[in-house]
């Protein structure tokens, strides 16, 4: 590959589905990433070496270490994720692989394809 | 359905788990059926491994999280919570962004390539994406080398899974007893492993072979549904009669406690873990009758104590039975008295003679909590627990260990703060730097396996993916917080069962049924776990014979192979492939459960690097993704050789506490960027092909 290839390559259009994809899966990782920040921690801060266990705070009856560093990121992770999926996420055709439903394109005797 | 209701209601939760087992089997094989039939008119291998790229919502979501669920949902993870507590919470915290890290990150890429390509498995897209046979053909080696260990051993975990389940049945046991010797000495392990370990893995062979991608889809559909009600049901009974136990034990806790589940957590939080060693048991009268020569497993033993000494209350951890004219069991070769046999699926008399040369350990647990020996001793007086030795043995001999955390005075309330109680390490059951790992493990590492990319290939639109990922995050929520909550309070309601851990949610399902006089439903709570190992052995057993028939044989041997052709060697390889892991796991290797975690996280740490730069990386090349993928198998392999070496069998070296998929991921990723950049940039079409609009011209 010559080096007007390479240029090349930097100066394709790129397809808005591809671009879209890219910057939900950066966003998602981004998620994963904060999601980690706050509850390992949280969890640790709060939940590790308490002093005195039998008076140990609890918020329904959960350990409120684990209900705050867990248990309520979790429903905020699934708020997350139904914004994110009915308004965030952007639709767009996935293209043909030529084999959905379709009937078979070689019976016995003839070539199949790949 | 009256017939159903009566039949139920007659039967005890034994023979419910039976009746149970037999219509999911019934219902299986008749999902592979009209599956096959799906087949007929439409192109095989497509259909036969991919779906014909057409799954729906409910089909795409809940395939995707059965298979994520394996039988470590519903047997490791309970067991896992029952003996560490509430800190399981955070081991299992990730699974809050699981669901859209695994769909989301890859999902809308990785169908559009395979597309593009007409791929139908990911060794395919990887060949296509860079025009490479030879990367191709190294990711099918390896995820053949990978799955295929990771198969036996998922074969082992159902088959154990299934023996747990229909172990209080009577007809099971008298069924596997009269299997013929020579058929019994085919495995090491016993004549009922090998009937549930036939039973089940001809099930899955046949319904996989017949039916396909579209049968392991609907039956993952109602394995999946199967869980969550499963769940469901078990969580306020849970809380409800386990508030109820610490209500009647400690009337005092529950007295400052607002709610039956801060009760809960409330008298976890002065539990103290049991101490596990060995002793000699001796029959109090020598000549006693053969049934009183056994010690069934998790049988109970109470020592009196002498003036100010309270008594001590120990448990049986495996089945034992004296030996023909032994009077004693002891946990040393002493003078030839110490014979002993160890009972094999609770057989008196058929167990292994050792030659008073090779004395096995009679294992014991103590419980010294005080609060646990009198809740025990209740459910002896309930009969809710039936083997009680005390009278019938004395014990002598004791050696007993604490904890290594969670037993000092320093270290009480450990089940209800973290590290959580371990038996053997000083650092807790979840240290700081295995917290990061996991939370590392479960969304990155599950977003890399190819059992889950297939899954991505095969939804039909967008707006089905979206569907899907919110459907799989209500129902992870809907799992697996639930089940912390249910087997916490499993530790207040039956006490004990550290010395069994893995029968905990069969025993919490009996318990919790049996208790509200409902023992029938034990049926289908138990169903859960078996649906689970189930659904994650069909699809990897799709996944070895695709890359068999497809990678291997059509794409590389024979690409003019007939569709008859390619039918009857899809049948034929999905056979074969599931034979060779039933007859592997007849006589298993050592280590199986850590093989699982091994191949595991072997496998994102070879596939992640390489299919993301492959998706989302125009730049990305064949060498650079070569390079990613076979330097996170060598990193993450060097961990494993390093801690062999060490001495550690299997456990893996670990770097800054590490767990090695965290340290393969990291050196994939750099090496094939580095690779990437240092070599020559892909060739323009395939750029084209891949990551612009069709017909694109240049800016």
């Amino acid at each position: 590959m010559t080096d007007s290839d390479s240029q090349l390559v930097d100066e394709l259009e790129y397809d808005p589905f591809f671009l879209h994809a890219r910057r939900e899966a950066v966003i998602i990782f981004c998620c994963w990433f904060v999601a980690m920040l706050w509850a390992v921690p949280y969890c640790y801060y709060y939940g590790y070496g308490i002093a005195d266990p039998e008076k140990i705070p609890t918020t329904f009856g959960i350990p409120s270490w684990l209900l705050w560093g867990i248990g309520m990121p979790w429903l905020l992770a699934d708020t997350f994720t139904t914004w994110f999926c009915f308004w965030f996420m952007k639709d767009g055709e996935l293209g043909s692989a030529g084999d959905e439903n379709l009937p078979p394109v070689a019976e016995a005797g003839e070539e199949a394809t790949s | 359905m009256s017939w159903t209701t009566s039949l139920l209601a007659a039967a005890d939760s034994g023979s419910a788990v039976l009746i149970t087992f037999l219509i999911y089997i019934m219902v299986v094989f008749f999902i592979a059926w009209a599956s096959n039939r799906l087949l007929k008119g439409k192109n095989f291998l497509s259909e036969y491994f991919l779906g014909s790229r057409g799954l729906g919502v409910w089909a795409f979501a809940l395939t995707l999280a059965a298979t994520s669920s394996s039988g470590g949902s519903f047997m490791g993870f309970p067991s896992k919570i029952y003996t560490h507590g509430w800190s399981l919470g955070l081991w299992i915290g990730s699974y809050m962004v699981v669901p859209i890290c695994v769909m989301g990150i890859l999902g809308k890429r990785i169908n559009q390539v395979a597309r593009l390509s007409g791929s139908i498995t990911v060794p395919d897209i990887l060949r296509d994406r860079f025009r490479s046979v030879a990367f191709g053909l190294i990711a099918v080696s390896l995820i053949v080398f990978f799955m295929t260990f990771n198969l036996v051993a998922q074969f082992k975990g159902g088959s154990e899974i299934l023996r747990t389940l229909l172990k209080p049945i009577d007809a099971f046991s008298d069924v596997a007893s009269g299997l013929p010797t020579w058929f019994t000495g085919l495995s090491s392990q016993g004549s009922e492993y090998l009937l549930c370990l036939l039973v089940f893995g001809l099930a899955v062979i046949v319904y996989t072979t017949y039916g396909g991608f579209h049968a392991v889809v609907w039956t993952d559909v109602m394995q999946g549904i199967v869980m969550v009600v499963g769940v469901m049901i078990m969580l306020p009974l849970a809380i409800y009669q386990a508030g109820t136990a610490v209500q009647n034990t400690q009337p005092e806790v529950a007295a400052k406690a607002t709610s039956s589940l801060e009760s809960v957590t409330r008298r976890m939080a002065t539990m103290i873990p049991p101490r596990k060693g060995t002793a000699t048991f001796t029959l109090v009268d020598p000549e006693a009758a053969d049934d009183q020569r056994v010690l069934p497993s998790g049988s109970w033993i109470f020592v009196a104590g002498e003036a100010d000494t309270p008594g001590r209350l120990f448990k049986v951890a495996k089945g034992y039975t004296l030996a023909e004219g032994s009077s004693s069991l002891v946990s040393e070769d002493k003078d030839g008295n110490g014979r002993l046999d160890k009972a094999q699926e609770g057989q008196p008399g058929k167990g292994e003679d050792l030659n008073g040369n090779n004395v096995l350990d009679p294992e014991i647990w103590e419980i010294v909590d005080p609060n646990d020996i009198v809740q025990v001793q209740k459910r002896l007086e309930e009969e809710k627990e039936t083997d009680n030795l005390t009278g019938v043995f004395t014990l002598s001999d004791i050696a007993v260990n604490d904890y290594a955390y969670g037993a000092k005075p320093a270290e009480r309330g450990s089940y209800v703060s973290g590290p959580g109680p371990h038996r053997d390490n000083v650092s807790g059951f979840l240290p700081l730097s295995l917290a990061i790992s996991f939370f590392f493990m479960w969304a990155i590492s599950g977003t890399g396996q190819p059992s889950n990319m297939v899954r991505l290939m095969a939804f039909k639109d967008t707006p089905t993916l979206r569907r899907s990922i919110f459907t799989v995050a209500i129902y992870y929520t809907l799992i697996y917080f639930p089940l912390v909550i249910i087997f916490c309070c499993a530790r207040v309601l039956i006490p004990g069962m550290e010395s069994e851990p893995d029968r905990i949610m069969p025993q919490m399902a009996i318990e919790l049924t049996q208790n509200i006089g409902m023992g029938w439903m034990a049926g289908l709570l138990i169903a859960a776990p078996f649906a689970a190992v189930m659904s994650t052995v069909d699809s990897f057993l799709l996944m070895i014979s695709s890359a068999l028939v497809r990678d291997i044989y059509q794409r590389n041997l024979n690409p003019k192979a007939t569709e008859r052709k390619l039918k009857q060697l899809s049948y034929l390889f999905t056979m074969l492939v599931g034979l060779g892991a039933l007859l592997g796991a007849m006589n298993p290797p050592e280590f199986l459960q850590d093989i699982i975690v091994y191949t595991g996280s072997g496998l994102a740490s070879c596939f992640l690097a390489a299919v993301v730069y492959s998706l989302f990386w125009p730049r990305s090349n064949s060498q650079g993704c070569i390079a990613a993928m076979l330097s996170g198998f060598g990193a993450h392999l060097s961990l494993y050789l390093i801690g062999f070496l060490r001495g550690t069998g299997f456990t893996p070296y670990s770097v800054w506490g590490m767990d090695p998929v965290v340290i393969g991921l990291l050196v994939s990723f750099l090496v094939g960027y580095l690779v990437t950049i240092s070599t020559q940039p892909p060739p323009t079409d395939l750029v084209r092909k891949y990551f612009c609009k069709p017909n694109s011209e240049t800016s």
